[in-house]
C-alpha cells in the first residue's frame, strides 16, 4: 500500500521544496501546467488519443471558474467545481462528436473546435467574457472552508494549488491503475482486439477523453485562481501545443514525465523571457530537436535505459528506480 | 434581401470568392500532402506567411509586384523541399504519424518568431499592383479588380494542377502513391522523391496563396496561425484527401465568411466551425471525400 504510493509521496516532497529554489510564482505555474500536461497525457500517453485542442478544456475550466467568481460571487470551491463541470462537459460533447475519426484527423478537429471557442470568447460573447482583454474584475480570493486562508498571498496560493494538484495526481494514479486503466492500454495497443473482447471501444475512448479534459479543466480553473483573471489566450491553439511540448519533453509513456516536462518548460520560458520576448523560437526549435533526437523524452529515455539494465543480474537498483517512474 | 442593394451583395460574393480562392490554394496543398504522406502539415500556415513575406521583400528590392509574385513561389517551394528532405524524411521510418505532425507543429511555433526577429511585429505594406487597384463596372455591377484577379489565378492554378495530376506521367505516379506506396515502390519508382515532389507542389500552392493574399490582408508574422486551422476546416468540409473537395469547401467557406461578416460581423470567425460541425455530423467524410479516408 505504502510502497505503491511511494513515488507520489516522493514527488510531493520535491514539489513542496520548489519555492526554495525558484520564485514561488514560477513554482505555482509549474504545478498548474504540470497538471494540465498530465491530464493531457491521460489521453495521449495512456489511451493513445492525440488532441490538438486541449486549450478548449483548459479554457472552459478557466472561464467556468472565472465567471462563477465574477458574476455569481461564488466561493473558490464552488467556482472550481463550475470550471470542472464546464471542461468535462465540453470534452464529453467534443469527444463524442469526433470519436469516430482516425488519429491525426481527430486531433485537428478538436483543435478547430477549440479555435471556435477562442473566437466565441473574442467577439460574440464579449459582454460576458471580456473579449480581447480577458475576463477581469474577479474579486480578491480567500478560502472560507475548511479554514480561513488568504489566497492573495503567493505562498498560501502555492500550498493551495499544491494540495489540489497532489489530490488530482492521486486520483489519476488510481484511475490509471484500475481495470479502466487497463482498458485504456488496450485502446492504445489494439483497439480491434478490445472490441473483439466485447468491450465498447467507442464509449471507452469518449470516457478517456472526458477524464483527460476534466484534469485539464482543473488546471484551467486553478490558473484563474492563480492569476485573478482569465486571459483570452487560454483558448488559443498555441495553448493546446504547450502540454504537448511538455509531455514530449518529459516522456509520454511515463506517468510523471509531463510534470517534469512542465517544470523544465516553464522554468526555461521564465528564464529566457527575461532576456528576450522571442522565446517561442527556442520552444519551437526545442520541439524540432527533440522529435529528431529523443522522441521518448527525458524520463522515457531513462526508463528505456533502466529497462535494458534491469535485464541483467546487477540491475537491482535499476529495477527499484524503474518502479519510481 | 432586406434593404441591402443587389450591387453590394454581388460585391460581397466576389470578395467571398476571392477569400475562398486563397482557402482553395492552401487547402488543396494540405489535402494533397495528407493524401500522399498521411501528414497533416501544421506548418502550412507558415509557408503561406513566408510566401507573403517573400513577395513583400522582393517587391521592396525590385519595386515590381509581378516579379515578386513569380519569384516568391519557387523560393518558398524550395524551402518546403528542403524541409521535407532534411526534417520530415528521417521521421517516416519511425512509422508513427505523430512525429511528422509534431515536427511541423514545432516549425509553426518557431518560424513566425524568427520572422518577428527579422521584420518586427508591424504589418508590412504591400500595395495592389498597378492597374489592379479599384474596381470595374460590369453590367452595372461593381467588381473589385484585384479580387477578380485572385479568382482567375486560382482557377488557372487549379486547372493546371488537375491537368498535371490526370495527364502527365509524374501526376499519375503521384496519384498512384496516394493509393499504394508499396506497389509504386515495387514498380521501380523512387517513392521518397515522389513524396518530395508532392510536398513541394503543396508548399508552392501555399506560397502562391500567401503571395496573392498579401495586398488584401495584413502581412505580419502571425498571419498563418489562424489560416492553418481555417484551411483545415475547408478540407474537412470538402473531404480530406480530395482535390475537388478542397475547391468546393473553399468556395463554401469563403461565401460563409463573407456573408456572415456582412450581416453579423462578430460571428464571421465562429460560423465556419459551426458549418464544419454540421457537415461533420450530417456527412462524416466531408462533401466529396472518399469512404475510408476519414
Amino acid at each position: 500500500m505504502l510502497k505503491e504510493y511511494l513515488n507520489i509521496v516522493l514527488v510531493g516532497v520535491i514539489l513542496l521544496t520548489l519555492p526554495l529554489w525558484i520564485s514561488v510564482s514560477t513554482a505555482t505555474d509549474i504545478l498548474i501546467f504540470g497538471l494540465y500536461a498530465m491530464g493531457f497525457n491521460v489521453a495521449l500517453g495512456f489511451a493513445g488519443v492525440l488532441s490538438f485542442g486541449h486549450a478548449a478544456f483548459f479554457g472552459l475550466g478557466a472561464y467556468g471558474a472565472g465567471m462563477a467568481l465574477r458574476y455569481f460571487d461564488a466561493s473558490v470551491w464552488i467556482s472550481l467545481a463550475w470550471g470542472l463541470t464546464a471542461a468535462s462537459l465540453g470534452a464529453l460533447v467534443l469527444g463524442a462528436m469526433c470519436v469516430k475519426k482516425r488519429g491525426v484527423y481527430f486531433a485537428l478537429l478538436i483543435a478547430a473546435f477549440a479555435q471556435m471557442f477562442y473566437f466565441l470568447a473574442l467577439s460574440p460573447l464579449k459582454h460576458i467574457t471580456g473579449g480581447e482583454d480577458g475576463l477581469k474584475g474577479i474579486p480578491l480570493l480567500e478560502l472560507r472552508f475548511p479554514f480561513h486562508l488568504n489566497l492573495g498571498d503567493p505562498h498560501n496560493l502555492f500550498f493551495f494549488v499544491l494540495f489540489l494538484t497532489l489530490v488530482c495526481i492521486l486520483i489519476m494514479h488510481h484511475i490509471l491503475n484500475s481495470p479502466f486503466g487497463s482498458l485504456l492500454q488496450g485502446l492504445k495497443e489494439n483497439e480491434q482486439r478490445l472490441k473483439a473482447c466485447g468491450y465498447d471501444n467507442v464509449s471507452i475512448k469518449i470516457l478517456a477523453f472526458t477524464v483527460s479534459g476534466l484534469f485539464s479543466g482543473m488546471a484551467g480553473a486553478l490558473y484563474t485562481v492563480n492569476l485573478g483573471y482569465v486571459p483570452l489566450d487560454s483558448f488559443f491553439w498555441l495553448n493546446s501545443g504547450r502540454p504537448l511540448v511538455m509531455t514530449l519533453l518529459g516522456g509520454m509513456h511515463t506517468f510523471f514525465g509531463p510534470l517534469l516536462g512542465a517544470g523544465i518548460f516553464i522554468f526555461f520560458e521564465d528564464t529566457v523571457s527575461v532576456y528576450t520576448p522571442r522565446w517561442e523560437v527556442f520552444v519551437g526549435a526545442m520541439v524540432v530537436f527533440l522529435i529528431l533526437t529523443f522522441p521518448e523524452g527525458i524520463l522515457g529515455s531513462i526508463k528505456e535505459r533502466l529497462n535494458a539494465e534491469g535485464g541483467r543480474e546487477s540491475g537491482k537498483v535499476a529495477m527499484w528506480l524503474k518502479k519510481l517512474f | 434581401m432586406f434593404d441591402i442593394p443587389f450591387n453590394i451583395l454581388v460585391m460581397q460574393a466576389v470578395i467571398g470568392l476571392a477569400l475562398g480562392a486563397v482557402f482553395i490554394l492552401l487547402a488543396s496543398g494540405l489535402s494533397m500532402i495528407y493524401g500522399l504522406m498521411d501528414v497533416v502539415n501544421f506548418a502550412h500556415g507558415v509557408f503561406y506567411m513566408l510566401g507573403a513575406f517573400a513577395l513583400f521583400q522582393i517587391n521592396m528590392l525590385v519595386g515590381n509586384f509581378w516579379i515578386g509574385l513569380i519569384l516568391a513561389v519557387p523560393l518558398v517551394a524550395g524551402l518546403g523541399a528542403l524541409t521535407e528532405m532534411g526534417l520530415l524524411r528521417p521521421l517516416y521510418k519511425t512509422g508513427n504519424p505523430l512525429y511528422p505532425l509534431l515536427l511541423t507543429f514545432g516549425l509553426s511555433v518557431a518560424v513566425p518568431d524568427v520572422v518577428k526577429i527579422l521584420y518586427g511585429l508591424m504589418a508590412m505594406p504591400v500595395n495592389y499592383p498597378e492597374g489592379l487597384s479599384g474596381s470595374f463596372m460590369f453590367w452595372g455591377l461593381i467588381i473589385p479588380k484585384y479580387r477578380m484577379f485572385v479568382i482567375v489565378v486560382t482557377a488557372v492554378a487549379m486547372a493546371a494542377l488537375f491537368l498535371f495530376l490526370k495527364k502527365s506521367s509524374l501526376g499519375m505516379i503521384l496519384r498512384a502513391s496516394t493509393t499504394d506506396k508499396l506497389m509504386v515502390d515495387a514498380l521501380g519508382v523512387n517513392v521518397s522523391r515522389v513524396l518530395t515532389v508532392g510536398f513541394t507542389i503543396g508548399i508552392g500552392l501555399a506560397a502562391l496563396g500567401g503571395g496573392v493574399a498579401a495586398p488584401m490582408v495584413a502581412v505580419e508574422p502571425d498571419m498563418g496561425l489562424n489560416m492553418i486551422l481555417q484551411s483545415f476546416v475547408v478540407t474537412v468540409v470538402g473531404g480530406l484527401g480530395s482535390l475537388g473537395g478542397a475547391i468546393v469547401g473553399g468556395i463554401i467557406i469563403g461565401q460563409v465568411v463573407s456573408f456572415t461578416s456582412l450581416f453579423a460581423g462578430e460571428y464571421a470567425d465562429v460560423v465556419i466551425y459551426l458549418v464544419m460541425a454540421v457537415i461533420l455530423l450530417a456527412r462524416p467524410r466531408g462533401l466529396m471525400g472518399e469512404i475510408g479516408r476519414e
